[in-house]
């Protein structure tokens, strides 16, 4: 796949095969397109895709709206998620979540029923119970608005997710529970694509491959071994092998 | 507009003069030049003067065609011919309103009272010009909802206004909600708050849909005094509606919070015309003014004119004005988690309208007003 962002063209023949069930995590300098293909796969405005598909259960995602990506169960846990004055976390939450029931001809959850699922979530991340009155992100902690990202992933239960840099700016606390969010969501059909630049994450949600994107291309695919050359070494390491 | 005879000492009376040196409002007139006036007053409509009746007993104030038809006990209705007005406000339609109307329609309130007004013009093609006075009693609170059932009036003028004295240590919430079914009636207010020392004015004005209309203040604060003057518009189709609003700080430690709002669909014009005004004598003020439009619409305009005009060197003040679109991160993000766009577009303008619909509380007002802006944005 090419995609550009403007002028600039950023993943330059990416080729990837993302493996039902798995955890597949891709590290990469700053710049080599790690946050451009997650915003290829959710349809992000910004990013043109210029050059070749990307199939999920058979269909083109490139031929569908970002809402239509995420009612067949593709998400995105933002590095950045924005703040929605006036929206009410719970009022999103319970739309998103009835959209998607309609989608797939489900009975909706009503407000009582989503109300106790929501305060289960929250419990279990170990956030404020006025997560659910808040205003969506609005005022959020670093650490608040990666939780909230979770809870939506654990609430909406999708089928291919993709979390962007999850593990940036969460203390040790916050990481430990953002991972056991993570793991909670293992269920051997779902799969993972996680983006970072860490490894310490890893130590909590067990890779099955990893990937190394550089300048917009995967240069080299392993197991979890590659993560420790990589700390050991840096991405010399991997350059050396090209 | 049908001329109007007036004899000599109708002429020399103050409320004439002023009107004649303001002259009658054109295209270039300061707070008029956006609305399209000209046109406007320069229509032929059928003009009589409103004969009073005894109202009927009735839950409202309910002031049909001109004439008050029903009030509820706790108000007590009389007409005043003598009636002072603010010979110093700056809108000539102002005076011409109360020149029109052969009396004012006076309204004293019992104090905690919460009184609804409803104004009925069920007649095509004329024009109505009428004001009412509400005084409340010193230390008391006093709650007026203003509502309008214009449906019937099409080409019609209904030309306005209030005149309240909100006396000292005494709070007026006044909320004004509007909710415009046709295109062609035309609503022009022109108004007046005077607050003395301690009291308060809560002025909360809700207009939705197509149209016609203008609201023109003028709110005049002493010691102490404080206004928090909210406006929520959704202009749609090929309206033309919103307010001019001229707060004046008069004394020492006189407060203001002024914001509005507006959603603009379709081909639709918004106003705002804020002036926040501090005196040399108004030491200590503190005046806020904010003013946020979101073109919905491609052909959308809104023309937004915030200001301050200060003359002491001791007070807090501050003032902004943003227009824009719905942000397209904002609209992404929902949509990303599998809310439709136009849902995710309905969203973020409930609440970005919801943030002064909610300063209502909860009840009976809440939940019309929440229900005409749902309906109103749909259309």
């Amino acid at each position: 796949m090419h995609a550009k962002i403007g002028d600039k063209e950023i993943l330059k023949g990416l080729d990837l095969e993302l493996q039902k069930g798995k955890i597949h995590v891709i590290m990469g300098t700053n710049g080599a397109g790690k946050s451009t293909l997650s915003k290829a796969i959710v349809g992000h405005y910004d990013v043109e895709v210029t050059q070749g598909e990307i199939i999920y259960k058979g269909k083109n995602l490139l031929e569908m709206e970002p809402e239509e990506r995420a009612l067949e169960g593709v998400f995105l846990s933002f590095q950045n998620p924005v703040e929605i004055p006036g929206v009410n976390n719970a009022y999103f939450l319970r739309n998103a979540l009835n959209a998607k029931e309609k989608h797939h001809g489900q009975k909706e959850t009503n407000a009582a029923e989503f109300l106790k699922l929501m305060r289960k979530h929250i419990e279990q991340l170990g956030m404020k119970p006025d997560m659910i009155s808040r205003a969506l992100n609005d005022g959020f902690s670093g650490g608040e608005k990666k939780r909230n990202e979770i809870l939506q992933m654990e609430i909406l239960q999708p089928e291919v997710i993709i979390l962007d840099e999850i593990d940036s700016g969460l203390d040790i606390d916050a990481l430990k529970s953002v991972s056991e969010g993570i793991n909670r969501m293992k269920n051997g059909e779902r799969t993972f694509l996680v983006i970072t630049h860490y490894s310490r994450i890893l130590d909590y949600i067990h890779p099955d491959y990893v990937h190394i994107l550089q300048d917009g291309k995967i240069v080299k695919t392993g197991g979890p071994e590659l993560v420790k050359i990589l700390e050991a070494e840096g991405y010399q390491a991997v350059q050396k092998d090209l | 507009m049908q001329a109007v005879t007036l004899s000599l000492a109708d002429a020399r009376h103050p409320l004439y003069e002023r009107l004649s040196e303001l002259g009658i409002p054109g295209n270039k007139t300061e707070q008029y030049k956006n609305f399209a006036i000209k046109p406007l007053l320069a229509k032929e409509y059928a003009f009589k003067e409103a004969k009073q009746v005894e109202p009927k007993e009735g839950s409202r104030v309910v002031i049909e065609n001109g004439v008050v038809v029903e009030s509820p006990k706790n108000v007590k209705i009389s007409f005043e011919e003598d009636f002072k007005a603010d010979e110093e406000h700056y809108d000539a339609l102002y005076f011409m309103s109360h020149v029109l109307s052969k009396s004012v329609i006076r309204l004293e309130i019992d104090a905690d009272a919460v009184v609804e007004i409803e104004h009925r013009i069920s007649e095509k093609e004329r024009l109505f010009a009428y004001r009412l006075c509400v005084t409340t009693p010193p230390n008391g609170r006093v709650e007026i909802m203003e509502t309008f059932d214009i449906k019937e009036s099409q080409n019609a003028l209904l030309l306005y206004g209030v005149d309240a004295e909100v006396a000292r240590d005494a709070t007026l919430r006044w909320v004004r909600h509007e909710n415009a079914e046709i295109d062609n009636a035309v609503v022009i207010g022109s108004h007046r708050y005077n607050v003395a020392k301690q009291g308060a004015i809560e002025l909360k004005t809700f207009d939705f849909g197509s149209g016609l209309a203008l609201h023109l203040y003028k709110i005049d604060l002493d010691n102490y005094a404080w206004t928090d003057a909210q406006h929520l518009l959704l202009a749609t189709k090929e309206a033309r509606r919103g307010n001019v609003v001229h707060i004046n700080h008069n004394q020492p430690y006189a407060k203001s919070v002024h914001e509005a709002r507006a959603i603009l669909k379709d081909k639709a014009t918004g106003i705002f015309d804020g002036k926040i005004m501090v005196g040399h004598e108004a030491k200590y003020s503190n005046a806020k003014q904010n003013s946020k439009a979101i073109l919905l619409g491609e052909h959308a305009h809104m023309y937004a004119k915030p200001q301050l005009e200060i003359y002491t060197d001791e007070l807090e003040a501050s003032h902004g004005s943003t227009i824009g679109q719905l942000e397209e991160e904002t609209l992404f993000y929902l949509r990303s988690r599998g809310v439709a766009l136009d849902d995710a577009k309905k969203m973020l303008v409930l609440a970005f309208a919801n943030t002064l619909i909610e300063t209502l509380g909860e009840g009976e007002a809440f939940d019309k007003i929440h229900a005409d802006f749902e309906a109103a944005y749909y259309v």
